[in-house]
């Protein structure tokens, strides 16, 4: 489903982010991102979301060239993935069912359609009775949950999660975890970069570590790879 | 887009208007400042437009004849005058009777003219001729200029000719203004969105990797500009329709002195004016604003 074929970026500074990178993930596969800062996480994140084009290599999302997508064309391939990040990125004058409706709406869902989709949403991120709070009025787990619903409303196949648990102390970022577990589960890639040891550690996934570009380890239920 | 998109769009601009109310009204005071001054050249060229149709069916030529010519010279032109066609109707004006009647429209200012008398009057004999229909002034004109006892033939046409070099200096010098403030007021709007996408740019990010096209990222600032030069046009409409109603009042009720002056200034009715000025301020207005936001969202609204 995704597959990265000798991909390379380097920056306009001169910056090699990725060098000759090849990942393949399967659909429904869930799999841990791991390195330090700089390390080409980011990269391969901002490279899925064709935020940037890759320097060499191309990039294969459900069998489609990335390279060869045009620029009209990329909302719509974005729909096929839900985002979340370290800093939530919720809209802040917006209540949680409406920034969730607000995914909607943008992908011109039906009012029949939002009324439904959003409030089961909600309630599997167990979000139900906050829905018409602010996210001013949330704990930073809260703020997430709003969050992934918000990513996973209009049923995307990938989901993508950058730091996701960054903000969130160890047992909330557990609870998140749950919950990318259980979209996990419901058939979705999921694609987690994290320097979270604990985490990765206890989820017992596939685990990609990078380290200055490079893949120097990829395993199967792994662990977070330590640099000497 | 579906109806409920556009509406949201429509009131996405009208939220963008008023959340930085400051830089909307400083937006809309440019663009009406422009379009009031394209109201004044308008409202000018129409109204000189319609004094030259007016003047341009008058069909009148005088014949100023020569200082001196004697009363054989004069019969000699009106058996002439008799010959020619398209003639409706000709009157004989006597230098004196010239005179006598300068002295009756200048009324109670008369005694100016006091030390004018048939031995030292300035006016010449003219002959006063109407023609039955304008296409036939052209061959009077110049069969009268021909005669040799003539002096000068005046007709509309030259009257005509110099409103006409007015209008179109004014049109001119009008639309280079307009063009200068239709700039100023680009650049202002300009700024407006720009800071209008910057108070937005978290939502523009979230609504990037939810997958909103650009065109539905970019429609609320394009509508914010519609509405900037809707407004302006609104408001400017409104001030030529106030400025050309009391001009209308000053012109109805003349003074005596003012009177003759003004005569010729016969204004159009204030709705044969003020329609087409609107209609034109809206397209102008919000083309301006669409341009403005178009530039704008180029340089700032990377989508």
């Amino acid at each position: 489903m995704i597959q990265f074929v000798n991909v390379t970026k380097v920056y306009e500074n001169g910056l090699r982010a990725l060098n000759n990178v090849n990942l393949q993930v399967a659909k429904g596969e869930f799999v841990f991102i791991v390195g330090e800062s700089g390390a080409g996480k980011s990269t391969l994140i901002k490279l899925l979301l064709k935020e940037i084009e890759p320097t060499s290599g191309a990039l294969f999302v459900n069998d489609r060239n990335l390279s060869h997508m045009k620029r009209k064309e990329i909302p719509f391939y974005r729909r096929g993935m839900g985002v979340v990040f370290q800093d939530f990125r919720l809209l802040p004058d917006k209540t949680v069912y409406e920034n969730v409706a607000f995914a909607m709406e943008i992908v011109e869902a039906s009012r029949k359609e939002i009324r439904r989709q959003v409030p089961a949403v909600l309630s599997m991120v167990g979000l139900a009775s906050k829905a018409n709070h602010y996210p001013g009025q949330l704990s930073g787990g809260e703020q997430q949950r709003a969050a992934l619903a918000r990513a996973i409303v209009n049923n995307p196949s990938i989901l993508i999660a950058d730091e996701p648990t960054g903000n969130l102390d160890s047992a909330t970022a557990r609870e998140i975890m749950k919950i990318i577990n259980m979209i996990n589960h419901r058939g979705t890639t999921v694609i987690m970069a994290t320097h979270a040891k604990d985490i990765v550690n206890s989820m017992r996934k596939r685990v990609v570590t990078f380290h200055k570009g490079t893949i120097i380890s990829d395993q199967e239920k792994g662990e977070y790879y330590f640099e000497d | 887009m579906k109806i409920r998109t556009w509406r949201r769009m429509v009131k996405q601009g009208f939220q963008n208007v008023f959340r930085n109310r400051i830089m909307s009204l400083a937006s809309i005071s440019a663009i009406a400042a422009a379009l009031f001054v394209l109201g004044l050249v308008m409202v000018i060229v129409m109204n000189i437009n319609n004094m030259i149709s007016d003047l341009e069916s008058q069909v009148e030529i005088t014949l100023f004849l020569k200082t001196g010519a004697n009363s054989s010279d004069i019969s000699s032109v009106e058996r002439e005058i008799k010959s020619w066609e398209g003639i409706k109707d000709y009157q004989f004006i006597s230098k004196q009777e010239a005179l006598n009647k300068w002295k009756e429209e200048w009324g109670d200012k008369k005694y100016l003219l006091e030390g004018y008398h048939a031995h030292n009057n300035p006016l010449p004999d003219s002959f006063h001729i109407t023609v039955q229909k304008p296409e036939y002034v052209d061959g009077i004109v110049d069969k009268a200029s021909a005669l040799t006892s003539v002096e000068k033939v005046q007709y509309s046409r030259d009257v005509v000719n110099t409103i006409t070099r007015i209008a179109s200096t004014t049109r001119l010098f009008g639309l280079a203004l307009v063009g200068i403030l239709v700039a100023m007021a680009m650049v202002i709007i300009n700024n407006t969105i720009r800071i209008s996408v910057y108070s937005r740019r978290r939502e523009i990010n979230i609504m990037k990797y939810i997958g909103a096209t650009d065109w539905y990222i970019r429609w609320p600032f394009l509508m914010e500009g519609m509405l900037l030069g809707l407004f302006g046009a609104v408001i400017s409409s409104g001030l030529v329709a106030l400025m050309y109603s009391l001009l209308e009042n000053r012109l109805s009720s003349p003074s005596p002195l003012e009177g003759n002056l003004l005569a010729i200034f016969r204004l159009l009715p204030l709705d044969q004016v003020i329609y087409p000025i609107t209609a034109l301020f809206v397209l102008v207005g919000t083309l301006v604003g669409m341009i403005a936001s178009l530039l704008s969202m180029r340089k700032h609204l990377r989508v």
